[in-house]
């Protein structure tokens, strides 16, 4: 394989993973209580930022990486209690306003206290060398993200599929009267089905951060919009969908612009949307699902 | 107090939305009995269970459970704690997880029992029951037939440890072969003393398993008596038991 392809397809899967930590979340959230999540994204603008606090005090990857989940995990948990649990059972159209309201809320508490003006933000020297495998190489960043993504995936899996708790939020979002008649604690489940989605986007932020150089309060449109690009062409509901669908669309759009003549490199949007158009007149229910039950 | 009627619900009211459902509903369930609710769709059954289970909140008036570990007030706790002390319910249209396999809904049953040893060897019981559910344990159970997804609606309300077990309409759109198999499983159960609630449009075969049974109509109690009585009466067998008079 040409040191080109390669090093294109290590950027499409680095910006996939990036992707798919996104639309996880998204998808668990939409799975659970059929909520179109708009502020999901600025949960890795929040992600970005908690790592660049970090990052000033000097605090080792290990501990950032942990704190940034949990940094996550609590800002989802706080925005589900708060703003959409009282919302739980009204009508779908609701709960997409009130995110709407959350994101803009967010953004701008953001841009208040942190000023709309780019902040750089480097990986140690460590991170950014290039490694080289047989002939190729890529960069220690991308391999990185890739890692830990394929990791963090895994022990979602292992939660979703293997535990209690996962099987308590598969049920519920099936069924939510048959998991109350369970004995499932519905709100804590959905709880926690919000902040290990928030999660997942947090440890987006901190990857968003180190593969771009440069974090802004309005970060977080631009990988929610993708989220839920990825999400429709996996299949909405699914994670497994969800984090291929993030895969494809980080593929596509890097092998677009690496592989067409560079004057069509401006299109790369245009492509991923076309893309999407394509899907939901094929496949609408999206690439990775079998069947789709749509409750009211 | 051991001869305190496990159920006791008196001048319930219930609405759902405007609509005043359940007018001023009471009735008891003794340990170890099997009542019958019927009545015409719509006289408000399915109701007085969700409003039992916690399911649907009551306007006004009691129900209360009584068992060995003390009473609960059905209408002010949450479904959770009413589940955890032992009131199953097994819904109308039996609302088992389609996505989810057999042996994953069966775990669900038992989400609020912590015994792991009784979980075990409950489950082999259901299997034993339903052997078909053992064949069928890895399979999604969207892909039972109507009667097998029913022997797991029945499985897993029985991993929940029932002391009063809430029937919504077992033998609703069944073969009557796999009803019959329901209903000695149902037998079996009040024969080990499980305390039994079954809503039932098939009034004769409810009425004739039954240790007694109420007649609701419109949202209120109207008639009650042993299930044997009720058989006989004769607005009960024009109305519900297709007799003419």
């Amino acid at each position: 394989m040409s040191q080109y392809l390669f090093q294109q397809l290590i950027n499409g899967l680095a910006l996939g993973s990036l992707y798919a930590l996104v639309a996880i979340g998204f998808s668990m959230i939409y799975g659970i209580v059929r909520l179109i999540n708009f502020a999901h994204g600025d949960l890795v603008m929040i992600g970005a930022f908690a790592t660049l606090g970090m990052l000033f005090y000097g605090t080792p990857w290990p501990v950032t990486l942990l704190v940034v989940l949990l940094v996550g995990a609590l800002a989802g948990a706080m925005i589900q209690t708060v703003v959409f649990r009282p919302m739980l059972g009204a009508p779908q159209v609701t709960g997409f306003i009130a995110s709407l309201a959350v994101s803009i809320t967010i953004q701008n508490s953001a841009l208040m206290l942190l000023s709309g003006q780019p902040r750089n933000f480097l990986f140690p020297e460590a991170m950014r060398q290039r490694v080289s495998l047989g002939g190729v190489s890529a960069s220690l960043t991308d391999l990185v993200i890739i890692g830990l993504t394929l990791t963090l995936i895994a022990i979602l899996f292992v939660i979703v599929y293997r535990t209690r708790l996962g099987r308590a939020m598969r049920a519920t979002a099936e069924n939510l009267m048959a998991a109350r008649l369970m004995g499932i604690g519905v709100n804590r489940t959905i709880v926690a089905a919000f902040a290990i989605g928030s999660a997942l986007a947090a440890v987006a932020g901190l990857f968003w951060g180190g593969k771009f150089g440069q974090i802004d309060p309005l970060l977080g449109s631009v990988p929610g919009l993708k989220a839920v690009i990825a999400c429709v062409i996996g299949g909405v509901g699914s994670i497994g969908g969800a984090m291929l669908g993030g895969y494809i669309l980080g593929l596509a759009e890097v092998l677009f612009v690496g592989l067409l003549p560079q004057a069509y490199a401006g299109y790369r949007d245009t492509f991923v949307f076309s893309l999407l158009i394509l899907i939901l007149l094929i496949k609408p229910s999206g690439l990775f699902v079998r069947h789709v039950e749509e409750r009211a | 107090m051991p001869d305190a009627p496990i159920l006791q619900v008196s001048e319930l009211n219930v609405f759902r939305g405007a609509t005043h459902v359940l007018k001023d509903v009471s009735f008891e369930v003794a340990r170890g009995e099997l009542v019958a609710l019927i009545g015409a769709n719509g006289a408000g059954k399915s109701t007085t269970l969700l409003a039992l289970s916690g399911l649907l909140p009551a306007r006004s008036g009691t129900a209360r459970m009584t068992t060995d570990e003390g009473t609960i007030e059905l209408t002010r706790a949450s479904t959770e704690t009413i589940v955890r002390n032992g009131l199953i319910h097994c819904p109308e249209g039996r609302q088992i997880f389609q996505s989810l396999s057999v042996a994953d809904n069966l775990a669900l049953g038992a989400y609020t029992r912590t015994d792991k040893d009784w979980i075990a060897q409950t489950t082999e019981e259901v299997y034993r029951l339903f052997p078909i559910l053992r064949e069928r344990e890895k399979i999604p159970a969207g892909a039972l037939s109507g009667g097998e997804q029913m022997m797991l609606a029945m499985g897993r309300a029985l991993l929940g440890a029932p002391k009063l077990l809430l029937l919504d309409e077992p033998s609703l759109g069944l073969a009557p072969k796999v009803i019959d198999t329901i209903f000695d499983v149902i037998a079996e159960l009040r024969l080990r003393g499980v305390t039994i609630l079954l809503i039932e449009q098939n009034a004769a075969m409810a009425l004739e398993i039954a240790d007694r049974a109420h007649v609701m109509e419109h949202g209120r109690v109207t008639l009650s008596g042993t299930g044997a009585s009720l058989m006989e009466n004769d607005r009960v067998r024009q109305a519900y038991l297709g007799v003419s008079a």
